[in-house]
């Protein structure tokens, strides 16, 4: 850039800085109860200093309560059955055939695509179920499942940097199965990349929405929440420790905004631990409404004739309906809610040691809305605090335990604004997105729906 | 990208599936950022060609205005999409050779299937006897000979009909060809890390 072109981009940000802007850092499972906890404790100092003159709120995130459906509910506003990301996996129309949703499934504008409609740019960093990276007026850098760096930059131009800065997508989260140090070791490593990646683009670029993600928080939590937990654990200090420096990242984004510059934080779900893992599949197949075609099915492709509901992952419930599935066995109408009814009855019954499993069956009427209701599970669960539920097709248990933790939460999200006057309600992620609109002064969809808070 | 115009002409029975499968073709054409029109002979006849009758010669009028606006429309670089039951082979061909770049779908359906359907309630009129020159019933329907897409809406879902228009534009060049997002190793590598964190 030559000395008068900086001069002329240096004059146009001094006039531009009078413009509402929006930074926010993503916590990926990040719980409210634990900011709590850390704000009081002492771990997160420049956290605690935030929230004396901010709104740190409880949040209720959209089920399944995983980071694809959750992000997207973040960064559209509006719920599955409108943008269309129900989990980490869906099938193909007509048939059981798995796919992986990404970028390109999402039915709906995201909000940078919004704000693009009204000359804003926006850099966006390592938010879940933006992969592969579309463009944008702004720079993106996809986040989870992204595989390939290259395909998860836009613009092009924005590659060498990276290169440059050694950013990497993920930690090997394969690191945790080795040992727990190098798996550590592996999460700070991408953190101090992913930290550095955040401070360049937030100083380099322009930009009226700055979204920064963290996601080590979720990898450290499915395998180490029994360190958090347990105070005498050998690898406590290693867990808190990473939050002191998520704490120290906030402290120098906070450190560098301008009074014009809104500040928010939130996660995409909470975490708590795991008492058992809880198979649906099983259940189902236990119970009569599903069969598969060899012993240990990798997946719901190879269900068996006759096959009257199926799960997939965590807590999707499908009716095996005629029409819909290649192989439907159930009548529409009176049939399938019979159906519906008594596989939620028999869900509710489920125990464990005496206890409950599952908090809650939703039919998907309760917690849907939009043009893709056909698509939308049929029933969707929430467990209990402990109960995580999976959609494993090869398990010949109910419950029992692997190598995870932690669990994820769907009423302890977190959300920060750094105002005081914002709607007395419990926040829900999909009134992110709107808020974020309203601040920046630009309309908000009629079909979104969260509120905005402010 | 600079958008290559075209027609894209439904034909067929009333209750085929004409304007089911013209609403979910246009999404998929906007995700893509294309301008998009949709002409459907129910709206038409309120307003562009509000008066017609049911006559052959009203018939081929109402087909002709629809063919005519598509034209603009595609010569301006918009997808005109027409979803009307345009009967007549003749009149079809003819708006063929003046739009050039068009592409017919015969949504084909057998009558007794619309009949059953009965969407808008008017085979039961029609069959009553209320309704006097009725397409199918009592005014013919002639088949197209030579469309670009043909789908059976008796057997196939709206979503897999969509799939073979949607295939069949982007194999003639006027959708972007939808590459997949994941090379096989890919998803591999996508289904490896799902599992790491027991999502697979
Ligand atoms: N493959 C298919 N394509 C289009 N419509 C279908 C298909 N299968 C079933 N249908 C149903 O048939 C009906 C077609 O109605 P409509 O689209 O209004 O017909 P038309 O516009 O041709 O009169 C709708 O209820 C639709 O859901
Ligand atoms: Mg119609």
């Amino acid at each position: 850039m030559g000395i008068l072109d900086r001069l002329r981009s240096l004059g146009k940000s001094q006039v531009e800085s009078k413009e509402k802007k929006v930074v926010l850092l993503g916590l990926d499972g990040t719980p409210y109860t634990l900011l709590k906890q850390f704000c009081a404790d002492g771990t997160m100092p420049n956290l605690a200093k935030i929230v004396a003159s901010s709104s740190l709120k409880q949040m209720d995130v959209s089920i399944p309560e995983v980071s694809s459906t959750s992000w997207t509910c973040f960064y559209t506003g509006m719920n599955p059955a409108q943008h269309g990301i129900f989990g980490f996996l869906d099938l193909q129309p007509n048939s059981y055939k798995i796919y992986f949703p990404n970028s390109k499934s999402v039915k709906v504008p995201a909000l940078w695509d919004i704000l693009g409609n009204y000359g804003k740019r926006s850099v966006v960093i390592n938010v879940p179920e933006t992969y592969p990276a579309k463009p944008l007026n702004g720079s993106l850098i996809s986040g989870f499942v992204a595989t390939d760096l290259k395909k998860a930059t836009y613009p092009p131009e924005l590659l060498p940097t990276l290169t440059e800065l050694k950013y990497r997508l993920d930690p090997d989260a394969q690191k945790a199965r080795e040992s727990k140090d190098v798996f550590l070791e592996d999460i700070y490593d991408v953190f101090e990349k992913r930290r550095k990646t955040i401070l360049h683009l937030f100083d380099q670029e322009k930009w009226s929405l700055f979204i920064g993600t963290i996601t080590e928080t979720d990898r450290l939590h499915h395998f180490m929440w029994d360190a958090l937990v347990d105070k005498n654990h050998p690898y406590h200090n290693g867990f808190v420790d990473f939050y002191r420096r998520v704490d120290g990242l906030i402290g120098e984004v906070y450190d560098r905004l301008d009074s014009n510059t809104t500040f928010m934080m939130c996660s995409d779900h909470g975490f708590t631990s795991i008492e058992q893992q809880v198979y649906l599949n099983f259940w189902l197949k236990d119970n009569g409404y599903l069969k598969f075609t060899s012993d240990q099915p990798k997946s719901v492709e190879e269900i068996a004739p006759g096959s009257r509901a199926f799960a997939l992952d965590p807590t999707r419930i499908y009716i095996n309906l005629k029409g819909k599935y290649p192989q439907g066995t159930v009548e529409p109408g009176a049939e399938y809610e019979k159906l519906r009814a008594e596989i939620a009855d028999g869900l509710r019954a489920i125990t464990y040691q005496g206890k409950p499993v599952i908090k809650k069956v939703f039919m998907k009427e309760d917690v849907f809305r939009g043009p893709l209701m056909e698509q939308s599970p049929d029933l969707i669960v929430l467990s209990n605090y402990g109960f995580d539920m999976k959609g494993s097709t090869n398990k010949q248990v109910l419950m029992d335990r692997e190598i995870f933790t932690g669990m994820h939460t769907q009423d302890d999200a977190h959300f920060l604004i750094n105002r005081k006057d914002i709607l007395d309600k419990k926040p829900h992620i999909c009134d992110i997105a709107p808020t974020i609109m309203k601040e920046l002064g630009v309309a908000i969809p009629s079909d979104v729906s969260g509120t905005a808070l402010i | 990208m600079s958008q290559k115009g075209f027609t894209l002409w439904f034909t067929g029975l009333s209750g085929a599936g004409k304007t089911t499968l013209a609403h979910i073709v246009e999404a998929e054409m906007r995700k893509h950022n294309l301008r998009v029109e949709i002409l459907d002979g129910d709206v038409v006849r309120t307003n562009l060609s509000k008066g017609l009758g049911f006559s052959k010669e009203d018939r081929d009028t109402n087909i002709r205005r629809i063919g005519f606006v598509c034209h603009l429309l595609s010569r301006n670089g918009v997808a005109a999409i027409s979803a009307a039951i345009s009967p007549y082979r003749e009149i079809r061909d003819e708006v063929r050779k003046t739009i050039g770049d068009f592409v017919e779908v015969y949504v084909h359906c057998p009558l007794e299937v619309c009949a059953q359907r009965d969407v808008k309630g008017l085979y039961a009129k029609a069959m009553a006897g209320e309704i006097p020159s009725f397409t199918g019933v009592s005014d013919p329907y002639e088949e197209p000979l030579n469309p670009e897409v043909v789908v059976d809406s008796s057997k196939e879902t709206p979503e897999v009909s969509a799939k073979k228009i949607l295939k069949k534009l982007e194999e003639l060049g006027y959708l972007p060809k939808t590459e997949e997002v994941y090379s096989e190793e890919e998803e591999e590598e996508v289904k490896r890390r799902l599992e790491e964190l027991g999502y697979f």
